[in-house]
């Protein structure tokens, strides 16, 4: 191997263990004194290369990556929360916006049926007319005459409309009748019904008449007296 | 997560030493350094379940400083401070080391990146010439020549030193 080569190869890598190197460095000394002030002057180097690191760099460095992670966790949860904030949000509007619509008063009253046979237990005393026109009056009405079989009569509320409950029984099994006073976002079909009820309703001048009874019941007398006997203050 | 944490702090402790100098002697200054250390952990930090192999930490940290440092070149493009203004050379030799250290470590800085680059990855990190090639996306004899030529300018300048002192204190 000539010298040239020779010094490119180990200039190139001074800690080479191939053959071919080690063979030449061996029959010139000249070529193994070269080779030798190389890996010295490698090792030279190396030392100047470790220049002192910073010290605590690693717990630094450590720091700085768990500082990180917090202000990324934290990042991260303000989204969630404000991701929340917006879902619930979006959920109180939407709830609102739902019960702002028409309420149909027809399901509420049949809803109301099922309570008023729990409703009719704790009246021990008959209703007369003084009572129930008491009540009436809150709607600007009155009766005439006492419609017939009244047991109860109490104000209950049709989705958030106070109304006057009266519950009657009658031949044809217990029926209910709700005074309900007019309001823009009320709607109130002619007719509704169940499984179990059936009622009908009729608009009259300051309220609304509803009268519910079992599926088979006829409502009409009842309706027919309520209407006849009610009475509007001017 | 507790693991993952492990693993980063073992990350550490095994590397920034090394990664520390090898950004030292890219970019020739200690406090610019540290940034780049600093900015390559917070980046292994945060793509760390992407490192499969421990074998190729070495190699994925060296990548991360690089792209640092390119970064940082970018951004200097911005600022109006000529580079030849800033005083390169910065002397952190060890206030204990010999004439000779400190030759060499003014030496070292001297040469241009191609160079010493490649002599960095070999004697700090070890790397065979086939791996530098790969670290660099040269080719092998690029590198070995590379490597050849900065060794023969540090010997020739070492060499002119010591005349050069020889003939003053002769």
């Amino acid at each position: 191997m000539d010298e040239l080569e020779f010094r490119r190869r180990v200039y190139a890598n001074p800690d080479t263990t191939d053959r071919d190197i080690v063979e030449a460095a061996k029959s010139d000394p000249a070529k193994q004194a070269f080779w030798q002030e190389q890996k010295a002057q490698d090792n030279a180097l190396l030392e100047v290369m470790k220049v002192p690191v910073p010290e605590d760099m690693a717990h630094k460095l450590i720091w700085q990556q768990t500082a990180d992670e917090f202000v990324r966790h934290k990042k991260r949860s303000r989204w969630y929360v404000a991701m929340a904030a917006s879902v619930a949000f979006a959920v109180g509007i939407s709830f609102t916006l739902f019960n702002r619509g028409p309420v149909s008063l027809g399901n509420e009253a049949l809803v109301h049926m099922q309570y008023a046979a729990a409703e009719r237990s704790h009246s021990g005393l008959p209703v007369d007319l003084t009572q129930v026109n008491a009540k009436l009056a809150g709607f600007g009405a009155s009766l005439t005459d006492m419609v017939d079989n009244v047991k109860v009569a109490n104000y209950c509320h049709l989705n958030k409309v106070r109304s006057l409950h009266l519950i009657m029984e009658t031949d044809q099994g217990l029926m209910s009748v709700f005074v309900v006073p007019h309001r823009d976002d009320i709607t109130l079909p002619d007719a509704f019904s169940n499984d179990t009820y059936h009622g009908e309703a009729v608009k009259m001048q300051r309220a609304n008449i509803l009268v519910v009874g079992d599926k088979q019941a006829d409502l009409k007398p009842v309706m027919q007296e309520m209407t006849r006997k009610i009475q509007f203050s001017a | 997560m507790k693991e993952k944490q492990q693993r980063y702090e073992a990350l550490v402790h095994a590397f920034h030493a090394d990664i520390y100098r090898y950004a030292y002697w890219l970019v020739k200054d200690k406090s610019i350094a540290e940034d780049i250390v600093q900015e390559t952990f917070l980046r292994a930090w945060r793509s760390l379940d992407a490192l499969k192999e421990q074998q190729a930490a070495k190699s994925w940290l060296i990548t991360i400083v690089r792209r640092e440092n390119a970064r940082r070149f970018e951004r200097k493009q911005l600022d109006t401070v000529d580079i030849d203004d800033v005083s390169v050379i910065d002397d952190t030799a060890h206030t204990d080391s010999t004439t000779e250290q400190r030759d060499l470590h003014r030496l070292l800085g001297g040469l241009s990146e191609e160079y010493r680059e490649p002599l960095v990855l070999q004697l700090l990190f070890g790397f065979s010439g086939e791996e530098i090639a790969e670290q660099l996306s040269l080719n092998k004899n690029t590198v070995m020549t590379r490597l050849f030529r900065a060794r023969n300018q540090l010997r020739d300048a070492m060499q002119r030193q010591e005349n050069q002192r020889g003939r003053q204190n002769g």
